[in-house]
């Protein structure tokens, strides 16, 4: 739903191809090679970890592996930063409670 | 241990480290380019709009085109550009250590060019940590690149070149721009980006500073309210607005951490940005041998990063013995004359942060509501040279140059095959319209106007109606015969029009010229076209 379809200056965005993946349980799609986030982003996700002692939600910050803001478990590795690691078939992404996965997850 | 040698490492591969590193190659250097990113080209490739300048600065070409070109001839110079490689140290007798996947590696240089370029400031508000709020980079990558669009409904907050440019973007991604907002009193970027996005309806609220974003896991509405000359809250002023993303463009921070660790002499600068290294008119700091080239030197546009990385360039050359010190004051005097172009005007070195000038440097009028709205008012048109007399306008087809700030650009003079359009050789004067040449309607005066600015006047098209064309860069494209309606400078709806011609073809670009008939007392003020 947040896919650009049509852009007036952009012809095309160089897309690898489309893959399943897991995200809390649910079964998403994302094109391979993109970033993760792109990915959670396109399926409408903002939520990608809440903060170990307030527990507040955080998401994509600067997009560009900096803030560190929407780290997330990937593939069972904390702290993943979703915006610049690239998306595979098959990746287990999960959301991120403090320093552990989120306790209803799968 | 082994440690590979190059004549030059750049630490950075955006425009001023690539510019670096192809003067250097093209001088017959070993060059290498280290950026931490999986990507070359810095913050280029983001950039969609057409850039200001005149030719020897790429002008009226889209910054992603020219990152294309910047990559493609470090290639056929041999410039080795590796990717994610973090530069994490850079010690004596430049040595620099470099993050290379899980591995450090060691290299040695005789010169090192700094091109860490500049990180986004931020500022706090109650709910800012809420997923929704984004930097201004953020959007453009994700949009720009990726094809994904950051949100919905969207909250730019900052009014310089970035808000205005980034805040465009998000539009042609499809986004709704709610509003453009910022604490200081007057728009801080160029009139003509503001009004491209005034005229089609997005409110802009200056003195205007954002309370809160508030929402249970993600952003769903903000509140802005405005704060007086001390930059404190108004009390009653607040207002709600229901959206799903904040968008931050509140300024630029030199990365100079770099710089730091090598030792460099460092200043904080309020007028480069903040902290800088202190650096010769080379761009050497105080170590000699290392270089700090474009934004970490100071926050400038990426066409004057450009520059200076080329003069950086250039001097390691001269320093390392691979150009003569004529060709090197022959290559320097272009560069810093092209430099100092980009560095005049309104925006210009000189006047940054100044707000009380009234007059442009050629001595007209500076529309203070311009900066206050983001549009020119009806009766302030007359004003300027590149608007015909009401005279002329009654006897035939004339363009009509809406550009009235003193920006460095040129490329309306260029794209004119009938002279009708004079700037001089001072590229920041107001473009004026040459009374004895004759318009042919061509339009690509109105395509190569970066700023899009320029419009084409026919008030003669036919009893009762005018036509006019204009720059349209949005998704869908109207057809020919399409009925909508004509908005004015501020987004007003005026009334009816149709669209009577569109025309695109590969030397406009992507921009295409829309012409509309509207009513002829419309002629003056309609300045786009809304599809219903």
């Amino acid at each position: 739903m947040y896919r650009i379809e049509e852009h007036p200056i952009l012809s095309a965005f160089p897309k690898g191809k489309l893959v399943k993946f897991a995200y809390d349980g649910k079964t998403l799609e994302g094109y391979e090679g993109e970033p993760i986030a792109m990915a959670l982003k396109a399926n409408g996700v903002m939520v990608h970890r809440y903060t170990s002692r307030h527990s507040q939600p955080r998401g994509v910050f600067c997009a560009i592996g900096r803030c560190t803001d929407c780290v997330m478990i990937v593939d069972g590795m904390l702290n993943v930063r979703t915006c610049i690691i690239p998306l595979q078939e098959g990746m287990k992404v999960q959301t991120q409670d403090g320093l552990e996965k989120k306790e209803q997850d799968d | 241990m082994m440690m590979e040698r190059f004549e030059v490492i750049v630490i950075g591969a955006g425009p001023a480290g690539l510019a670096a590193a192809i003067e250097a190659a093209s001088n017959g250097m070993q060059v290498v380019v280290f950026d931490e990113n999986s990507r070359p080209g810095g913050q280029l490739f983001k950039q969609i709009h057409k850039f200001f300048g005149s030719k020897e600065h790429h002008a009226k070409i889209r910054g992603f085109k020219i990152g294309e070109k910047f990559l493609q001839e470090a290639e056929t110079l041999g410039v080795k550009v590796v990717l994610n490689a973090s530069v994490i140290g850079i010690f004596q007798n430049r040595e620099v250590s470099v993050m290379l996947g899980d591995r450090i590696s060691h290299y040695r240089a005789n010169a090192i060019v700094i091109a860490t370029g500049a990180s986004e400031k931020m500022i706090p508000f109650a709910g800012w940590t809420l997923p929704g709020v984004i930097g201004a980079g953020a959007a453009q990558t994700m949009m720009n690149i990726h094809g994904i669009r950051p949100g919905n409904r969207v909250l730019m907050v900052g009014s310089g070149n970035v808000g205005l440019v980034v805040g465009f973007q998000l539009i042609q991604a499809g986004c709704k721009l709610e509003a453009v907002i910022d604490a200081a009193p007057r728009i801080g970027g160029y009139g003509v980006h503001a009004a491209k996005i005034a005229r089609l309806g997005v409110p802009f609220y200056l003195s205007h500073t954002i309370i809160g974003a508030r929402g249970a896991e993600f952003v769903e509405r903000a509140t802005i309210a405005e704060v007086d000359q001390n930059w404190q809250q108004v009390p009653g002023t607040e207002k709600d607005l229901e959206l799903d993303t904040i968008c931050l463009a509140v300024g630029l921070t030199p990365m100079s951490q770099l710089a730091r660790i090598a030792g460099c002499q460092v200043a904080d600068l309020p007028q480069k940005g903040g902290m800088v290294p202190v650096c010769n008119a080379f761009g050497e700091t105080s170590i000699p041998g290392i270089y700090a080239t474009g934004d970490v030197a100071g926050i400038e546009e990426a066409s004057s990063a450009m520059i200076q990385g080329k003069i950086a360039g250039a001097a390691i050359s001269l320093a390392q013995g691979y150009l003569s010190a004529e060709d090197f004051q022959l290559r320097y005097a272009s560069y810093d004359h092209s430099l100092g172009q980009l560095r005049e005007g309104t925006f210009g070195h000189e006047n940054k942060g100044r707000t009380d000038l009234k007059t442009t440097d050629d001595g007209y009028p500076l529309s203070q509501f311009l900066f206050r709205k983001g549009y020119l008012a009806d009766g302030e048109l007359s004003h300027y040279p590149g608007v015909p007399t009401s005279e002329r306008l009654n006897q035939e087809l004339m363009p009509v140059i809406e550009c009235i700030q003193n920006i460095p650009c040129n490329p309306c003079q260029d794209a004119c095959p009938q002279g009708c359009i004079v700037i001089g050789s001072t590229i920041t004067n107001l473009p004026a319209i040459n009374q004895s040449a004759k318009c042919s309607g061509c339009g690509m005066c109105v395509v190569s106007c970066s700023g899009q600015a320029i419009f084409l006047v026919d008030v003669n098209y036919a009893p009762g109606y005018a036509a006019i064309s204009l720059p349209y860069e949005f998704k869908p494209l109207p057809a020919v015969g399409t009925s909508g309606v004509a908005l004015d400078r501020s987004g007003a709806i005026l009334g009816e029009a149709e669209v009577i011609s569109v025309r695109k073809t590969a030397v406009m670009d992507e921009t295409a010229i829309l012409t509309m008939k509207v009513p002829v007392q419309w002629a003056m003020s309609a300045r786009f076209f809304k599809q219903l």
